[in-house]
């Protein structure tokens, strides 16, 4: 058994917005006009970002995390690809996560197979390998109809993983990326290949064809009540009927926090960063003010009676997470943790005793948040939360999970 | 349910016919029966006094199972092609308004023959350089999660009037009608989202092959469809007489102006 995987998630957002911003823009996504970037201000923004992820390296966390979006303010990584060649080169311990690359956006998934075999080469095998179909934005960046979206992601991550682990050459008889001659070169280091990790949120279908695969499945959404326990139910009851069990290190969220002295400290510092982060960077992805394009009929991905379901329980103009007014609201959230290391340590410290989950991505750099006070939060956190959620979760899952090999790694399942 | 189900290549296919007399087959778009309404709206009511009118549900509409192969118009027109075949239908008059509109097109450059007479309601499927279709999926996406004024200024000439109101309200419709409503988005993604939106760049070329008489008709202030499309079509299809414009009316002209619209494709069809 190992403890809890402590993981820095970075998504880069654009920080650098005039504070009328929210008043006078209608989104954050896709349309956000880009006469808004400043590059005498943008200079140095990559270097100053990555330089945190090398940071979290340094701090001992088991893993950095990137992700892949395009034309927002929320996340500069059109490809993220190219920030973890950066960090293969800075860093040398933690696993370099890609959660993921959105394959139907990409015209040839050999492309993606092969950048990640190059990245887990030049990485000495610290890949974890993220597929993700993309969201609504996305459609409208790259004009991906949505009705066979899943289907030809499944068929991408599959060809992929063939392209890893079966010798090549040989034909791929697909019915989207058809292809005559696949033969890796390179070849991934890590055997017989790089952990796949996917995103999704709690749809049975995903659940099911992660489960058939032995993927790890990772929750994307951003608050975490009742819903993540559940999640967490959902997929171990998933892979109980592919004969599988669950354990701690096949499941995974996404969560932030902010780590000061003190709590009122901590609401102090952290406050300005947060707002930029729920006001401007979720305009247009999670707030009802503009137009949310994350889901809704107009990307219509999902089959039309798994669209007559969701109708069932849906309430229109339901607060979502950027739309919380107040401070208190925001904590009822439990999305973003904010306080002394001992608050935080226990609030997490009930999140993963609730939802048996050992893989905790965590964002530290929220919004506008400028670099010394990110760095004394991540810093706060590894010397004065993660040993506590560690040892804890250790006893935890030794408990619940007894004589269960979690170091046999879903891919071995193949 | 209404109408019956009839079986095309193991599909089945929601079929609504009325009145009697010559066929005058209906294929429709957004704003329509099929893809709001259960059944006919009032336009289809007048046509149906002189007509036999026939309207296929698109595949994935309404009852018609979805066709999981269909990627582009090409599909489209062959799944019709099969649905004429399965109801004996070997000359008939076409009537395709909005997406519909752009099917019975591509539908007629292929097989001239079959048309005795075709009918463009406000018709997609035309490249006009510097006139772009709208983008009615991002429109679809509601505003402060509750709000579709802007799909139905999109579709309709406002979007207060009370049949927009009364086909996309705001808030949480009828679960069925928002059912219907997702589904036809659901068949535009898979026709009409690549290339952005709803065009077939070689229509054009080919309108020269339509050997019927047909009508174009466009509402006088089309927010989806620009009314350069409509000028296209009415210049480049041999056999037609200049563009019919409704006033008054939006996209959806045979929703806002049912009595005008049916009128002027009634007299073109010589009922």
């Amino acid at each position: 058994m190992k403890p809890v995987q402590l993981f820095c998630w970075h998504f880069m957002a654009y920080p650098y917005l005039d504070k009328d911003f929210d008043e006078k823009e209608y989104t954050g996504w896709v349309t956000v006009p880009n006469r808004l970037w400043n590059n005498s201000k943008a200079r140095g923004l990559y270097q100053e970002y990555i330089d945190q992820l090398a940071y979290a390296d340094e701090l001992g966390f088991d893993g950095m995390v990137l992700n892949e979006h395009h034309q927002n303010i929320y996340g500069l990584m059109p490809s993220p690809n190219l920030i973890a060649s950066a960090l293969t080169q800075c860093t040398s311990r933690g696993k370099i996560v890609i959660l993921g690359n959105l394959l139907p956006l990409h015209m040839n998934p050999l492309r993606v197979a092969e950048e990640y075999a190059m990245l887990d080469q030049m990485s000495n095998g610290r890949l974890i390998a993220g597929f993700a179909p993309g969201g609504g934005p996305e459609t409208f960046n790259y004009d991906v109809p949505s009705a066979n979206t899943r289907e030809k992601f499944w068929e991408a991550a599959d060809l992929i993983v063939r392209s890893w682990t079966e010798d090549g050459p040989f034909a791929h008889e697909g019915r989207y990326f058809p292809l005559r001659y696949v033969n890796l070169w390179p070849k991934p280091l890590q055997q017989p290949f790089p952990p796949v990790w996917i995103p999704g949120s709690r749809s049975p279908s995903t659940m099911n064809e992660v489960a058939k695969r032995g993927y790890c499945y990772f929750l994307s959404s951003r608050s975490h009540g009742g819903e993540t326990h559940k999640a967490q139910q959902e997929f171990a009851a998933v892979l109980e009927k592919h004969g599988d069990q669950y354990h701690p290190f096949r499941f995974g969220i996404l969560m932030s926090t902010y780590v000061a002295e003190t709590d009122q400290q901590a609401r102090e510092e952290c406050e300005e960063g947060v707002w930029y982060f729920l006001k401007n960077c979720l305009k247009g992805h999670l707030r009802r003010v503009g137009r949310q394009l994350t889901y809704g009929p107009g990307v219509p991905y999902i089959p039309a009676a798994a669209w007559r379901e969701y109708l069932k329980g849906y309430t229109p103009g339901r607060k979502l997470l950027g739309d919380v007014e107040n401070w208190e609201e925001l904590e009822a959230s439990q999305s973003i943790i904010v306080g002394s290391p001992e608050t935080v340590t226990r609030r997490i410290q009930s999140l993963i005793e609730k939802a048996k989950v050992g893989n905790l991505l965590i964002q530290f750099q929220l919004g506008n948040m400028p670099d010394h006070l990110a760095r004394k939060s991540m810093k706060l956190f590894a010397e004065k939360v993660a040993p506590a959620l560690r040892q804890e979760s250790l006893t935890q899952f030794t408990r619940e999970f007894p004589g269960m090999n979690v170091e046999q790694s879903a891919e071995a399942l193949h | 349910m209404s109408g019956r189900i009839i079986e095309v290549n193991q599909r089945k296919v929601q079929i609504l016919e009325n009145g009697s007399g010559a066929p005058l087959l209906y294929l429709h778009g957004f704003a329509d029966v099929h893809s709001v309404n259960e059944g006919w709206l009032p336009f289809h009511d007048q046509l149906a006094k002189r007509a036999r009118v026939i309207a296929p549900a698109h595949p994935g509409c309404a009852q018609s199972d979805e066709y999981k192969d269909l990627d582009a118009i090409e599909d489209v027109v062959f799944h019709y092609l099969e649905v004429f075949d399965a109801l004996k239908l070997s000359e008939f008059d076409l009537v395709g308004s909005c997406v519909g509109g752009w099917i019975a097109a591509e539908i007629a450059v292929r097989h001239p023959e079959k048309l005795r007479k075709l009918v463009l309601i406000g018709a997609a499927g035309l490249f006009v350089e510097g006139a772009l279709i709208g983008d009615v999926f991002m429109m679809a996406q509601p505003e402060y999660g509750s709000s579709y004024a802007s799909l139905r200024e999109m579709l309709f000439a406002s979007a207060d009037q009370p049949n927009a109101l009364a086909m996309f309200p705001d808030g949480k419709g009828e679960i069925e009608d928002e059912v219907r409503r997702y589904q036809m988005l659901r068949l535009g993604s898979r026709i009409g989202f690549k290339p952005p939106y709803f065009y077939n760049r070689p229509l054009r070329n080919r309108l020269h092959r339509i050997t019927s008489p047909a009508l174009v008709i466009w509402g006088e202030k089309d927010n989806f469809v620009p009314r350069a499309h409509g000028e296209t079509y009415a210049k480049l299809i041999p056999n037609n007489g200049e563009l019919k414009i409704i006033p008054g009316a939006g996209h959806s002209a045979h929703v806002e102006k049912p009595e005008e619209t049916a009128k002027l494709v009634l007299d073109f069809l010589g009922k």
